[in-house]
């Protein structure tokens, strides 16, 4: 007796065993298909009785357990079935004696015996015979169950027979000596005719009829018998024995208390064959006593209840005949087994403390040295009995233990697989699932050492399985979810190992599903690299699409007539946590921003990473990077492409991490910080690029308004300079380019400027609208730089004041009153400016010209795009009048204007006015020149403007009006001046020269009689005052006006 | 005396284990993660009895070859494990039970520390000391 047979229950102890084995040539499937048609049939009623056979089928047995027949009668054979092939009449004496044969190997304790011929036909099939029944073929047989039904019929003849036999027995005087193998000779030369040896004997015996009641479906006889049993053997010390009918004892009332079984599925699958339930089972039993098993023990069935254990005597039962079978070496597997039994019966009490310690026991049972399958089935079977009785951690621990056994360096041909399997099955007792999902939340909670074992072994066994693939999936599960418990050294070598898988089988994102059923979901490497937060960018502000008004007007007005409502305030607040408020653009583009970190302590190479999107078809333009080892934040930023419009959401992003591609979306990522992943996607635009004549600037203007310059130029002019701007438009997106519109901004500036600053034509660039794909067209601008330099105060002061007494004309004073405090007002000019002589003060002047342009769909929704380019003018002083006065000329209307010209630049430069000759002046020189001009009268200019704006105030108006004379004064003096290294400039005569080249406010005319002597006015006036009748006066500032007589 | 300790959380998680020698670290945690089953199944059938006169200490919880593992529960089902060499007999119930209420009490402290999250592996010097004085006192 060596092999155990693990799946033994209490319930088979009343089971007849019989034995089907195929013999000859018979194919496994052929067999089986026969095999299991006649082990349905586990159960008979026999005839005119309401006894219940149950048959338990082996198709193997090993015949050294058959000598433990005598033992316990369960594990005697006592029916052989065999199924043949057979073709040929020839062939047929052949197999009979094969079947004899077979016969001989269970032939002491055989009851009975069939033969199944399949194939067979002809003369010799039809020979009725009850030993042999022929069949065509395996299809037509539908007689098997029928004919199994009359064998166990005679089975239960003859165990009848032997059970009335056996029991009467003991009226007879010598009841022989029932032993098991190993006793045999233990009795050898025993003194036969003690009374110690006759009670042995009738323990014994007394046992062997209770197995043999309890298989005839006697269960309270038996009860009786077991009773009896041990009573004898307890007196005679005969512990095996002893032991032997205590578990009969414990089996029967097992039997007795739990008619569903005990052996789980086999247990399951006897309920469900017997149509009787549970009370009505016992319902029969008892009435079993009533059939013709008359036997004179019998009558001591007074109170059977009472013959029978309750359930906590079985378990205690159990535990001493256990205790009795552990004396003995050699009944290691009785022992086991019972073990086996009591745990079940256990399992169904709900006593899971006490069958642990059966099983405990059964751990340490010692038998003979293990084949390694045997161990295999033992652990398999110790932890299937510990999920039996809920502890599921020693269950995957000896599941475990298990599917080492399978690949023991002992084995010549380790079974990964079914290593592999085992190992799955062990996955639920250590609480860990392979699905990357249930790890998101929060910290990983759980037996970190013991798991990452098991995901080790694992891919271990995957691997040498042959299953790159399930490797390559087990140990991305390994690095993703118990990242936090490797160590560095660790990290390493998994990566290593990682890397060198997927060189073979590349990770994928799809499921790998297992033959039995388990589905690998897919690993996502969310934390190589670790995303801490995704942002959407914007385009650069020169491509940003902007609404044009009236549009977005409309498409606000049918939102909602209120201006303002809560619940609409709540909806757009909603609705701004989803959505971002930029667009972009078709076709254009587009970014994303990762900060992400690297938690690994070497660098980590990540390729191809690229956003993953839903609701518009987008390009994905993959990145690769790589991070330095344990990395702060860092930036990425993912760039694609949309290629159809509409609402673009960011799922997430796909990466490809040691050759193990991952989809990582963003709402399993925990602790992810994104401002919206919903943005809208516009129709496409065209796209400028202006490229100028001008060098660029290092220099970025700091608009006011926030929009951004794309383009900065800078030039360098003299003041008075024009310089041409040309300006290259390039159309180099994917749209023709439609319209466009250019406006211009000066920057606040301190200086005032004079004239244009900046002036262009539009309509000839337009003229070459469309502008297509790749075409340019050119823009022409042109910058003007007309400012004051005159300004530096003590410069103007001398002036002033050596002009009032150089023109001699007092009579301007009123004016002068008017102009002194303009002048004085200004003394927060910067200090350079104040120090005499500084000429070399530059001053600089900026501005930005906006080009608004649309194009191809965008421009039918609506959409525009701004470019700006920045212009920053440095503007050099060139000439300076450094003294302004005036000579009186030979008539009042006219004067000579004389000007102190200094020349501050470094090149030579001529001056020429309107009638005058040019006048060469060199680097830093200064002369005087001198114009003869006619005074100007204002009136007529200054009038008009004083009327439009007669609500803006005095000064103002006063300002307007000086503007306006200068332009008079500049328009009459023409002044320009050349530098002649340069080219032509053309500049103006500051403001200052003004006050000299006004006529008089006082303005008289003397009227006399006869005009011819007008010539010799001033005498006249000198002399004959009383000749004078009158004068007019005109004055500019009204409140001097007066008429005097 | 103890060659392992480990503090495991209501969720059967373990909050801190500590073996000697460090070489068989694998081994007490599967130790440790089996007697669970039988804690569990202790804790289960307790549950019946009266909450405030329930024992906290759980007594053997089973006896490997080389080892003794003893069980005890604190009132909010926090399970101290401790492993014992089995040919230490010196060892007697009463001192099993000192030992895990020292270790109760210093847990406790550990959970007074108002920068322990509750659920967090423990990381205290203190706790550590406490365990490693257990650990070698007879050794």
């Amino acid at each position: 007796m060596s092999v155990p047979d693990y799946m033994q229950c209490a319930e088979d102890h009343q089971t007849l065993l019989v034995v089907v084995q195929p013999v000859g040539i018979v194919s496994e499937e052929n067999f089986f298909r026969i095999y299991k048609r006649i082990s349905s049939v586990s159960q008979i009623n026999v005839r005119d009785s309401q006894r219940v056979l149950y048959i338990r089928y082996r198709h193997h047995y090993p015949p050294e357990n058959n000598e433990w027949g005598d033992f316990q009668t369960h594990r005697k054979v006592v029916g052989l079935i065999t199924v043949t092939d057979c073709f040929s009449a020839k062939d047929w004496p052949q197999t009979f004696e094969k079947f004899h044969v077979q016969k001989e190997i269970y032939g002491s304790t055989l009851y009975d015996s069939r033969l199944f011929v399949f194939g067979l036909q002809g003369e010799i099939a039809e020979q009725p015979r009850t030993d042999v029944a022929f069949y065509p073929n395996y299809d037509e047989c539908e007689s098997v169950e029928k004919r199994i039904e009359d064998f166990i019929e005679s089975l239960f003849i003859v165990l009848e027979s032997k059970r009335l036999d056996r029991a009467t027995d003991k009226s007879g005087d010598k009841i022989p000596l029932l032993c098991v193998p190993f006793e045999k000779k233990d009795f050898v030369g025993l003194d036969t005719d003690s009374r110690h040896y006759k009670k042995r004997c009738q323990g014994r015996m007394r046992k062997h009829v209770g197995d043999l009641c309890l298989q005839a479906g006697m269960l309270q006889d038996s009860l009786v018998h077991y009773h009896m049993s041990v009573e004898l053997l307890r007196s005679v010390n005969d512990f095996l024995w002893l032991g032997a009918a205590l578990e009969g004892l414990c089996s029967a009332s097992v039997i007795y208390h739990y008619p569903g079984g005990t052996g789980g599925k086999a247990g399951v699958r006897r309920l469900q064959g017997t149509s009787l339930p549970a009370d009505s089972g016992n319902r029969h039993r008892p009435g079993a006593l009533t059939t013709n098993g008359i036997n004179a023990d019998t009558s001591t069935e007074i109170g059977r209840a009472k013959n029978c254990l309750s359930p906590e005597d079985i378990i205690d039962k159990y535990k001493e005949a256990i205790s009795y079978y552990s004396k003995y070496k050699n009944a290691g597997v009785i022992e086991l087994e019972a073990c086996v039994k009591a745990v079940r019966v256990l399992a169904i009490q709900k006593r899971s403390m006490e069958a642990s310690e059966f099983l405990q026991n059964a751990v340490y049972i010692n038998l003979r040295q293990l084949s390694e399958e045997e161990k295999i089935q033992r652990y398999s079977i110790l932890s299937e009995l510990y999920e039996l009785i809920g502890f599921h951690r020693k269950s995957a621990f000896f599941k475990r233990v298990a599917a080492m056994q399978c690949v023991a360096p002992s084995i010549a041909e380790p079974g990964w697989r079914a290593c592999y399997k085992l190992l799955l099955e062990t996955l639920p007792g250590y609480s860990l699932s392979l699905d990357p999902k249930d790890f998101n939340k929060g910290t990983h909670r759980g037996w970190a050492a013991v798991q990452m074992r098991l995901l080790h072994e694992l891919v271990y066994a995957s691997r040498r399985m042959g299953n790159p693939a399930l490797s390559v999936r087990h140990l991305s599960f390994l690095l993703q979810t118990m990242l936090d418990f490797l160590s560095d050294q660790e990290k390493k070598d998994v990566t290593q190992s990682l890397e060198s898988y997927t060189s073979k089988c590349p990770g994928t994102m799809e499921l790998i599903s297992l033959p039995d059923g388990l589905n690998l979901p897919p690993v996502p490497f969310t934390k190589l690299p670790i995303v801490r937060r995704v942002k959407l960018l914007n385009l650069p502000a020169s491509l940003q699409p902007q609404k044009m008004k009236s549009l977005l007007g409309q498409s606000m007005s049918t939102k909602s007539p209120f201006i303002y409502s809560p619940i609409i305030a709540h909806n757009r607040g909603e609705e701004r946590s989803k959505k971002i408020d930029f667009q972009w653009v078709q076709g254009d583009v587009c970014e994303v921003q990762l900060m992400v970190y690297n938690p690994m302590p070497f660098e980590l190479r990540v390729e191809n990473m690229g956003l993953i999107t839903s609701g518009v078809e987008f390009e994905s333009l993959p990145a690769a990077l790589s991070l330095p080892a344990e990395s702060g934040l860092y930036p990425v930023t993912l760039v694609g492409v949309p290629q159809s419009t509409g609402q673009i959401t960011i799922n997430g992003y796909h990466t490809t991490v040691f050759g193990v591609f991952s989809d990582c979306l963003l709402d399993s990522l925990p602790g992810i910080k994104t401002n919206g992943s919903t943005v809208e996607v516009i129709p496409a635009l065209p796209r400028l690029q202006i490229s100028t004549s001008l060098p660029r600037s290092a220099r970025t203007l700091q608009p006011a308004s926030g929009d951004e310059i794309s383009t900065n130029v800078s030039v360098q002019l003299y003041n008075g300079e024009t310089q041409q701007l040309d300006i290259k438009l390039e159309n180099i997106g994917s749209e023709p380019l439609e319209t466009l519109e250019v406006t211009s901004k000066i920057l606040a500036t301190k200086e005032k400027l004079y004239g244009d600053f900046l002036s262009w034509k539009l309509e000839e660039t337009l003229a070459q609208f469309p502008l297509l794909p790749g075409k340019t067209a050119t823009f022409t601008v042109n910058i003007k730089v007309k400012l004051d330099f005159s300004c530096q105060e003590n410069l103007l002061q001398d002036l002033n004041d050596d002009g009032i007494s150089v023109s001699g004309l007092p009579l301007s004073s009123p004016f002068r009153q008017v102009v002194k405090p303009r002048v004085d007002s200004k003394p927060a000019n910067p200090p350079e400016g104040s120090k005499a002589g500084d000429f070399s003060h530059v001053k600089t002047l900026e501005a930005i010209l906006n080009f608004k342009y649309s194009g191809g769909p965008g421009h039918v929704d609506g959409f525009y795009r701004n470019l700006s380019l920045g212009i920053h003018v440095e503007a050099e002083p060139s000439v300076f009048f450094t003294r302004v006065s005036t000579l009186p000329a030979t008539s009042t209307r006219q004067c000579h204007l004389l000007l102190d010209v200094f020349n501050s630049t470094e090149h030579e430069l001529t001056i020429s006015a309107k009638s005058n000759e040019e006048l060469i002046l060199h680097a830093g020189e200064c002369q005087r020149m001198a114009i003869q001009v006619d005074k100007f009268n204002f009136e007529s200019i200054s009038e008009s403007p004083a009327e439009r704006t007669q609500f803006t105030n005095h000064k103002q108006l006063e300002e307007e009006r000086q503007e306006a004379r200068g332009l008079e004064i500049n328009s009459k003096l023409d002044i320009h001046w050349n530098i002649i290294s340069f080219g032509s400039v053309e500049g103006i005569l500051n403001q200052l020269v003004l006050e000299h080249l006004q006529l008089a406010p006082l303005q008289w005319e003397t009227l006399l009689q006869n005009p011819s002597i007008s010539h010799m006015l001033p005498t006249l006036v000198r002399h004959f005052p009383s000749y004078i009748i009158g004068y007019k006066s005109t004055e500019n500032a009204e409140r001097f006006s007066y008429t005097a007589k | 005396m103890a060659v392992c300790i480990a503090v495991i959380a209501k969720e059967n998680y373990p909050l801190y284990i500590r073996s000697i020698p460090a070489e068989h670290e694998l081994k007490f945690h599967y130790t440790v993660h089996t007697s669970l089953d039988v804690v569990d199944e202790k804790v289960s059938a307790m549950g019946k009895a009266l909450v405030d006169q329930r024992e906290l200490y759980l007594g053997l919880l089973y006896p490997t070859e080389d080892y003794k593992v003893y069980g005890y529960v604190t009132n909010s089902k926090v399970k101290f494990v401790m492993v014992v060499d089995s040919s230490n007999t010196a060892l007697r119930d009463n001192e099993i039970r000192s030992m895990f209420r020292k270790l109760h009490n210093s847990y406790t402290d550990v959970m007074c520390n108002p920068f322990y999250n509750p659920g967090d592996r423990i990381h205290s010097r203190a706790f550590d000391n406490m365990v490693t004085s257990m650990m070698v006192q007879v050794c």
